[in-house]
């Protein structure tokens, strides 16, 4: 097995952690860990996976509760889309000072709450406790108990302390939190085919693009969670009978909780590229085991694809053959990338993921060509490295990777918040492909690295007689006259000397 | 929603920590290291690459609840040796956050020992600033790791080398990459070239032209010799007025070093105000090229002024940031109906209140400093500007108030080129001035006929004439 150093420069504490992908070795990448001190990880933190996961739950508030800061930095960071109420994009938080530190925030916790309710009047609170909170020994549980029974709504502790754990450990106490509101409400029944969209975040508006088609199916969709969901939909979420996940990180913890304590069976799908989106509609249509339902089904599904074919086909012509490079916060969306580049002609050459499990990697290294390389916890030295030596000429990844990519004149296309556009259902795949067609094909990238000289290799001053003609007689005339003007003092000066 | 007393909603300030990064930022060949949750960092990269649009690297311990039970010092060693292999920083400022401050980690203490046991040898710089989250704000964060940075490099021979002849220009707040580029030149130009020393500079390092490549850390910034010149240059100017330039007070304390705080330069009278201090100090006649772009700024100032007078605007955002910002509007007739500052300091008020007094005496304006954003909306309503003149964090309110926001400040994350933002000096508030009067004019445009004219004979050409091209 070649060493990864032939294409990675990195710790050696890292290196279990990368791999190239060969014929017949099906590799046991290390996962699943904390983040190696000063790797500098492109991790967040425990609160982090249960913002994501939660946030996007539109009518509830969500309080944080610590110093200001992490209120700050993810005050409507999320791209999630609300088809109502907007009360998660404001941003609460208890904005704990010194004496809340030395003294207990639980008091001032209490009463933010209170105040909150009379407030906002808002139908739960989430409650985020942050790094301090679990030093302080802040009872958040007791607290959260003590004032749901005070003011008559669910206030719920999301348990994510920055330090104690991962990324995916947030999404556990989102799940958690979430699991509390569950079956609390009774369904209203409007189809005897009911589901629930677990794991998509509705961000730009994503869900707007695949809930219609299940409901052309006669499926009624109690929410989706947790983007553009309200605490009513979750409420009543157990009387679906099938889960469908996507996002499988983040939500299938929920799932198989939902498994065990309604009996609702769940399936791992994704509504992105056109293999995979199809594959969602049949895998459902087939789960009810309605004929009418799998004839739609199949309806949709030719009358769609050949609607985007012309356009994607015609995109597929200007990017077939160049390569590409994911790195995603989790596995589920880098697994369908793999499919939706393929479709686009793509070859992927580096894929990554923030919280892949080992599971996940296996699928992953079963899907990629060999050469490719195989990467968790990535960190901006290790992609830079990769983006140069396996020559990606696109970069899926989030901000942070964005900037890094456009460094190498590498193009770049935002998979995670900062979307504006959406990706799934058939319309998403679509912008997906014209996103793509613009990032590569444009003509910026012809610049980056390049120097004047290049264009027009007389212009360093050096290479004389490289212009064109016009230019060497206009050079002639400059530089003479220049010699001149160096030679007449002197001559001036001799003659006055006479 | 007013009469909150417990909960903030809508944060004007970020934490302590991010305000200690910027600072390091802006030192040569520097890393920051957050000795904390692997969260910090990485909120605090995302929230500086949307502002500035360039790779944002900071390291963290990632403690982990054995780290917060036992002590942080194993993962903050570990974390420095790894940053040290990987980047090879001569620079790295570690800033504490409010988990390493509760567990009540010594990072002295670590550090020296780091050095111990690793045989750090002298030639690399390791800065601890204490910065916990749960105090002030990302302003204060600046100030302590300014001064923490010349504390460290003038401390160890206290005594002074040769007089340099220099200037020390330290600033309190932060600026844009293109401020700083003007910054400099009008110091270049003024007290000549090499002669003064500007700390921190962000002009590359939050602003690296295209190469094709990536620097592990970006090139430029204040360099070191020159931080550990500062204890024998002639003078110092701080920069900003609202606060403390704790350096700039540590130099004169220490080393006897004359110092004036003056003004961020934005708008003409304390650009005026600076100039005219750099001319003084240096026996310098202010060049022409200054007088002439005076000249202009007057002229567009006269060009402007019937658009823009009496316009109502609430300007937020950092202290002297917003200060200089209201005397630019001061001077140019509007009316500052609200002046707002993110966190608490102890002369803004003052300085504000003063302003005006010069300018507009019978101007009605309310000041709040130190208050969220759901506390400025409430003003808003009440006060009703017809503008937002701030960080994008007002989009809100201007998009519900149905008003022009014109972003200036930190952060910018919804429109591209925070970075090339340029205020101050004269050029600066010539640039500001022209966008004001043209959002003005594109708002309330009496110059534009409401409708295209088309002679009567004129037969539409069909709704597809244009976008045929498109697609």
């Amino acid at each position: 097995m070649p060493d990864i150093t032939s294409v990675v420069d990195t710790l050696d504490e890292r290196k279990p952690y990368i791999e190239l992908k060969q014929a017949n070795k099906s590799g046991e990448l290390a996962c699943d860990n904390t983040s190696i001190a000063g790797s500098m990880s492109q991790r967040a933190c425990v609160y982090s996976g249960a913002r994501v996961a939660l946030n996007p739950v539109t009518d509830a508030i969500h309080l944080v509760h610590g110093p200001i800061g992490c209120a700050s930095y993810t005050w409507d960071i999320r791209g999630s889309l609300s088809s109502d109420k907007e009360t998660f994009r404001t941003s609460f938080s208890t904005d704990m000072k010194e004496l809340d530190v030395v003294f207990g925030g639980e008091k001032k916790l209490s009463k933010s709450i209170d105040e909150l309710v009379e407030l906002y009047n808002p139908p739960a609170i989430f409650v985020y406790s942050t790094c301090i909170v679990g030093i302080i020994g802040d009872d958040l549980e007791a607290i959260c108990k003590e004032a749901t029974e005070r003011v008559g709504i669910p206030v719920l502790p999301v348990k994510s302390e920055g330090f104690k754990g991962t990324k995916s450990d947030g999404y556990k106490a989102a799940c958690n939190a979430l699991m509390e509101l569950v079956g609390t409400k009774e369904p209203e029944f409007t189809s005897e085919y009911r589901i629930n969209i677990l794991g998509d975040y509705n961000v730009a508006g994503d869900v707007w693009l695949v809930k219609p088609l299940f409901e052309k199916m006669g499926i009624q969709v109690i929410t989706s969670m947790t983007g553009d969901s309200t605490v009513d939909s979750i409420s009543k979420s157990h009387g679906a009978q099938l889960n469908l996940v996507q996002c499988s990180g983040s939500m299938t913890y929920l799932a198989k909780w939902m498994k065990k304590e309604f009996g609702i069976p769940f399936t791992k799908v994704s509504y992105f590229g056109i293999e995979d989106l199809s594959i969602a509609l049949r895998t459902t249509a087939e789960f009810f085991g309605s004929e009418e339902m799998m004839n739609i089904a199949e309806e949709i599904i030719e009358q769609e694809t050949n609607r985007i074919m012309p356009e994607i086909k015609a995109i597929r012509s200007r990017l077939e053959g160049k390569t590409a490079a994911i790195y995603m916060g989790g596995a589920a969306k880098a697994l369908t990338l793999i499919k939706g580049f393929r479709e686009l002609g793509m070859e992927v050459v580096i894929i990554g993921t923030q919280t892949g499990k080992r599971d996940d990697y296996k699928q992953i290294s079963y899907q990629v060509k060999d050469g490719t390389v195989i990467v968790d916890d990535a960190n901006p030295l290790e992609l830079a490295d990769l983006l140069r030596n396996q020559k990606a000429d696109l970069m899926v990844a989030g901000v942070k990777e964005r900037f890094l990519a456009y460094k190498l004149g590498v193009s770049f296309c935002d998979f995670n918040h900062d979307r504006t556009i959406e990706f799934e259902g058939y319309d998403g795949f679509l912008n997906f492909a014209r996103e793509l067609d613009t990032s590569v094909n444009s003509p910026v990238w012809k610049y980056v690295g390049s120097k004047i000289e290049d264009s027009y290799p007389g212009s360093s001053g050096a290479n004389k007689g490289c212009g064109t003609e016009e230019s060497q007689k206009m050079s002639n005339r400059i530089t003479g006259e220049r010699n001149m003007q160096n030679i007449d003092p002197i001559t001036l000066q001799e003659e006055s000397v006479a | 929603m007013s009469e909150r007393n417990y909960t903030t909603v809508n944060p004007c300030i970020m934490c302590q920590p991010i305000g200690s990064v910027m600072a390091f930022k802006g030192i040569e060949d520097s890393m920051v290291l957050l000795h904390g949750s692997q969260g910090c960092s990485t909120y605090m990269r995302l929230h500086l690459a949307h502002h500035f649009r360039e790779p944002v690297d900071i390291g963290s311990s990632s403690l982990s609840e054995k780290g917060a039970v036992y002590g942080g010092s194993e993962n903050l060693k570990k974390a420095l040796k790894n940053l040290i292999s990987r980047y090879d920083p001569k620079v790295i400022g570690v800033a504490t956050t409010c988990l390493a401050e509760t567990i009540g980690d010594d990072i002295n203490r670590i550090i020296s020992e780091f050095r111990d046991e690793e045989g750090v040898g002298d030639e690399r710089i390791i800065i601890p600033v204490p910065t916990p989250s749960y105090e002030e704000s990302h302003n204060s964060g600046y100030i302590k790791a300014v001064e923490a940075i010349v504390k460290t490099f003038t401390l160890d021979n206290s005594k002074k080398d040769i007089f340099n002849n220099k200037l020390n220009v330290i600033l309190s707040e932060n600026i844009s990459p293109e401020d700083t580029r003007e910054l400099k030149h009008i110091f270049n130009s003024i007290v000549g070239h090499n002669s003064s020393i500007l700390l921190p500079d962000i002009s590359e390092t939050f602003d690296a032209p295209m190469t094709g490549d990536l620097h592990k850390i970006p090139p430029g910034g204040t360099t070191h010799a020159d931080i550990a010149d500062m204890k024998n240059s002639a003078a110092s100017i701080g920069l900003g007025i609202t606060n403390d330039n704790k350096a700039v007070n540590y130099l004169e304390q220490t080393f006897d070093i004359p110092s004036q705080n003056l003004p961020l330069p934005i708008g003409l009278e304390y650009t005026d105000k600076v100039l005219a201090a750099l001319s003084n100090i240096s026996g310098v006649e202010i060049p022409d090229e200054f007088q002439k772009e005076r000249g202009r700024l007057i002229d567009a100032m006269v060009d402007s002024h019937k658009y823009v007078y009496g316009t109502k605007v609430a300007i937020y955002g950092d202290p002297n940031n917003v200060l200089g910002m209201l005397s630019l509007v001061l001077e140019n007739g509007m009316h500052p109906i609200l002046v707002v500052a993110s966190s608490k300091s102890p002369r803004f008020a003052e300085h504000a209140m003063e302003r005006v007094k010069q300018v507009k005496p019978d101007c009605d304006v309310t000041i709040l400093e130190d208050v969220d954003f759901d506390t400025f909306n409430d003003a808003v309503q009440k006060a009703k500007p017809q503008m937002l003149i701030g960080n994008s964090n007002g989009k809100y309110i201007a998009k519900e108030m149905n008003i022009p926001l014109i972003r200036f400040g930190f952060p910018i994350h919804d429109r591209v080129g925070a970075q090339r933002l340029l205020t101050i000096g004269y050029k600066g508030a010539m640039r500001m001035l022209d966008r004001i009067t043209n959002t003005i004019l594109e708002v309330e445009d009496t110059e534009l006929a409401a409708k295209w004219s088309e002679p009567e004979s004129y037969v539409p050409l069909g709704e597809n004439s244009f976008h045929s091209a498109e697609a």
